[in-house]
């Protein structure tokens, strides 16, 4: 199963956004998330945000299709992330991914998304199978 | 280290509504074959589970801060079927958090997914009018 997937791998990177003020309103009406903090700007400037963050499971999700495309025969047997700081509405966002372990039963894979930080935004993992051992 | 073991919600019986997965598989880039890892957390906003987040954080005077998330699957929910959530809240004290562990499982019991929610808990004081 792990043909090909070593220990340090790089997935290619996925480049996401800007999300506009739109696309946090859609994301908001079909999450349930309708947190001001990421829809108002005057809450955002509250609380010393040039904008609104982009909400993150919006983001965390976004990372199940550039998991898909890099291994569409292994299937997605848990993703995690933690939010570590905002990424802000009009920032351009950058998904990546390095596998830390692999072997024949399970790909282990450290994901990061950035945006116009130097920091990570969200650092996450995902844990991903072989379809017949699911 | 836990606080203590707050309550034990549901299960809450939700529908993995087809309409609803394709409009979410659209807003975080997903192909709408399947339903997103992700997508459970639409149930964290349900009215019946939320408001016991709503009802803490305004006893505290604090407002949740999302801090983390998983999702880990034995197996792949489908759009269309029924799932019964059953949510356990429990806090940290230093730093203030909420934890929220729920099992999905199939009405008759096959668990599918588990969902870990960390909520941070902040001081409204120190949060603006962000709530």
């Amino acid at each position: 199963m792990s043909d090909a997937i070593k220990v340090g791998d790089q997935l290619p990177e996925t480049v996401i956004g800007p999300f506009d003020a739109s696309s946090l309103v859609r994301y908001a009406e079909v999450s349930g998330d309708a947190n001001p903090l990421h829809l108002d700007d005057a809450v955002a400037e509250a609380i010393g945000l040039a904008a609104p963050p982009v909400h993150g499971m919006k983001l965390l999700a976004a990372f199940e299709p550039m998991l898909r495309a890099w291994r569409g025969d292994l299937v997605i047997a848990s993703l995690a992330g933690k939010f570590v700081q905002p990424i802000l509405r009009g920032e351009t966002v950058r998904l990546s991914g390095r596998v830390l372990r692999a072997s024949d039963d399970e790909i282990f894979v450290r994901l990061t998304a950035y945006g116009a930080a130097r920091a990570p935004g969200i650092v996450g993992e995902a844990t991903l199978r072989p379809k017949a051992a699911t | 280290m836990p606080l203590e073991p707050l309550r034990a919600l549901g299960p809450f019986r939700l529908r993995v509504d087809p309409a609803r997965v394709a409009a979410y598989a659209r807003e975080t880039g997903g192909d709408c074959a399947s339903v997103p890892l992700a997508y459970p957390a639409v149930w964290l906003s349900e009215p019946s589970l939320f408001s016991a987040v709503h009802d803490l954080c305004a006893e505290l005077d604090v407002v949740p801060v999302h801090e983390s998330q998983s999702f880990s699957y034995d197996k792949p929910l489908v759009a269309g079927e029924s799932y019964d959530l059953s949510v356990t809240m429990s806090r940290e004290e230093a730093p203030p958090r909420l934890i929220m562990a729920a099992i999905v499982a199939t009405p008759g019991g096959e668990t599918c997914a588990r969902i870990e929610t960390l909520l941070r808990l902040v001081p409204r004081a120190g949060f603006g009018s962000a709530s």
